[in-house]
């Protein structure tokens, strides 16, 4: 059986001004689960409500209903917190510090002693690429490399449970290669990664399962195949009569004849069996039949710009 | 206890290099420095006027540092994000409080070690002598100053900067002359238990900051102390425990507190 690692029964967040009265549900009636091993994309636009689920689950703010769990204890047991690891969004370290000194103020706040602190430090620096600049203080880091120094940090405690608040978010197109790498490379070490992203390329690259978040609603979830499959299938023939043209447009897609070849688009793949018998009854030749994976944005369009009750 | 104090070192990391308390620091350390330069009284009073006004200016610096230290400490790391990797660790809210006051308390270490020394040179180079009453002074505002930190720190987990400064700004004046306005009522056999209990009252729940000032014979001139260890004991004591008092409040609010 899969194990779950992070589960939420009707999350709900509702942000309420101390002075005004005007309120923002955030969150609302939100249900998921994330099973171990698993990366799960958690997307949706700005303001869906996903860093306000993150902080749920860290326990940096309360629901105001529902419930989270983290790795099996309701969300934002410190205990917990020794086997998960966050990176959050636009992260900002103390910018005296050095690379190597940031690091190892986490470290002891892990309560990782010398000398395995100092070992894990230089090994942690070398994977993310930063020994050289190791030394250099954090406020000459660029963006890419305050990103990286964040994912360091969140490898320390070598964690069961990452989650990453947009990782690529600002970072140059190597930089995103980069990541996505070692997201995968965490992935095959049996780590989960719950990624907030709408860095929809990146998402489509990595993930196992998504939510797509919209505002503070659920709007879709499952596996990312599942939810890309049932696009449109094409299929393309030659040899038909024109006549049939009106027969296969009555089976809901839609069709048209060019230099003597048919190209037939059905909405799903259901009613795909019934065009190809007609063509064949027809005496038509069928050339090919495509399925046509949509990609991960025209999901998210869709998703977010269609039916409002999604 | 390990967290604790990487927070403790961090913060002390990051106010060392905070212009504004080095600033302070440079002002009073300058005053301190050109004080002997005003030399118009005889060597007797000198050495009373060189003392209170040195004590002054470094109660004064210290009491600055401390607000300014700590109204900004818990919003900042707010502002900055930086509060939510370290909560994302296994940092519990209260080890976070008292990593800042460490923190806080060590920052002001810092400020009363190099100003102490710094008076303490300019009285030898000036009198030949370093009168033991100063050093007693500078320990005691050393935790006058602790004090203010603590109380600091507690408003911080509610209110805005600014508002910080004038609340705590207030409460360290108001806690300054509080006592001494009871004695005077007490002394008074016209005042009625009407104004004297709420007074009284008053003077319990407020940090009495006035008690730390015994080392001052502008401001105490007629505090004569028989055992004067017991009392600097008492009064340290009493400051730790009203310290204590306020990070627990402290911890009980930030809690709650969504971030
Ligand atoms: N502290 C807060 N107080 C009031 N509203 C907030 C607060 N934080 C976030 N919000 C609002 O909650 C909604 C969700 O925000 P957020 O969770 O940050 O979205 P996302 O991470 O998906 O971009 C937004 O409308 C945002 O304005
Ligand atoms: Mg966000």
């Amino acid at each position: 059986m899969e194990q779950t690692v992070i589960k939420t029964v009707n999350l709900s967040k509702r942000y309420s001004g101390l002075w005004s009265k005007t309120t923002v549900d955030a969150v609302k009636n939100l249900s998921l689960e994330v099973n171990k091993g698993e990366i799960f994309g958690f997307l949706g636009p700005n303001g869906a409500g996903k860093t306000t689920t993150i902080k749920i689950l860290l326990g940096i703010i309360y629901p105001t209903q529902g419930e989270a769990y983290v790795l099996g204890t309701p969300a934002g047991d410190p205990k917990t917190h020794f086997k998960l690891s966050y990176l959050p969004e636009n992260p900002y370290f103390y910018d005296y510090m050095t690379g190597e000194e940031i690091l190892s103020f986490y470290a002891q706040l892990f309560g990782i002693g010398e000398p395995e602190r100092s070992k894990r430090i230089k090994e942690l620096l070398g994977r993310v690429g930063l020994s050289r600049a190791a030394s250099q203080p954090i406020r000459t880091y660029s963006k890419g490399m305050q990103q990286r120094i964040g994912l360091a940090q969140c490898l320390l405690n070598d964690p069961e449970l990452l989650i990453l608040d947009e990782p690529t978010a600002g970072l140059d197109p190597i930089a995103h290669i980069d990541i996505r790498d070692m997201i995968l490379d965490l992935r095959d070490k049996g780590k989960t990664l719950f990624v907030c992203s709408h860095q929809l390329s990146d998402v489509e690259a990595v993930c196992d399962r998504v939510a797509i978040l919209k505002n503070g609603e659920m709007a879709r979830l499952g596996k990312l195949d599942e939810l890309l499959a049932g696009g449109t299938v094409e299929m393309i023939a030659e040899r038909v009569e024109n006549g049939i043209l009106d027969q296969l447009k009555a089976l809901g897609g839609q069709a048209h004849l060019h230099e003597g070849k048919l190209f037939v688009q059905q909405p799903d793949d259901d009613s795909i069996g019934a065009v190809i018998d007609l063509v064949r009854k027809n005496g038509g030749r069928i050339i090919s039949v495509l399925p046509q994976r949509r990609s991960l944005e025209d999901l998210f369009v869709e998703t977010i710009q269609g039916g409002k009750s999604a | 206890m390990n967290a604790t104090l990487a927070i403790a070192r961090a913060t002390f990391g990051e106010a060392i290099r905070k212009r504004v308390l080095l600033i302070i620091l440079l002002v009073a350390l300058l005053i301190l420095l050109v004080t002997p330069a005003f030399e118009v009284l005889a060597v007797r009073e000198q050495k009373t006027i060189l003392t209170s006004f040195g004590l002054g200016i470094i109660q004064l610096a210290g009491a600055l540092i401390a607000i300014i230290l700590c109204i900004n400490m818990i919003p900042q790391e707010i502002e900055r994000r930086t509060i939510y990797t370290i909560l994302s660790k296994p940092v519990l809210r209260h080890h976070f409080v008292l990593g800042k006051f460490l923190g806080a308390m060590q920052t002001l270490a810092f400020a009363f070690l190099l100003m102490g020394v710094a008076f303490m040179l300019v009285m030898y180079l000036t009198l030949r002598e370093i009168d033991p009453k100063v050093v007693k002074g500078l320990i005691m505002f050393f935790f006058q100053s602790s004090l203010l930190a603590g109380v600091t720190l507690f408003f911080s987990t509610f209110a805005s900067p600014l508002v910080n400064f004038f609340l705590s700004g207030g409460t360290f004046l108001v806690g300054n002359i509080l006592s001494n306005f009871l004695n005077t009522i007490e002394k008074n056999p016209q005042v009625g238990s009407m104004t004297r209990i709420p007074v009284q009252i008053l003077v319990l729940l407020m940090p009495n900051f006035a008690n730390f000032n015994v080392q001052n014979p502008i401001i105490n001139p007629e505090q004569q102390l028989t055992d004067e260890t017991a009392y600097l004991v008492q009064t340290v004591a009493y400051g730790g425990v009203y310290i204590c008092l306020l990070l627990v409040a402290a911890v009980l609010i930030f809690n709650q507190r969504e971030m």
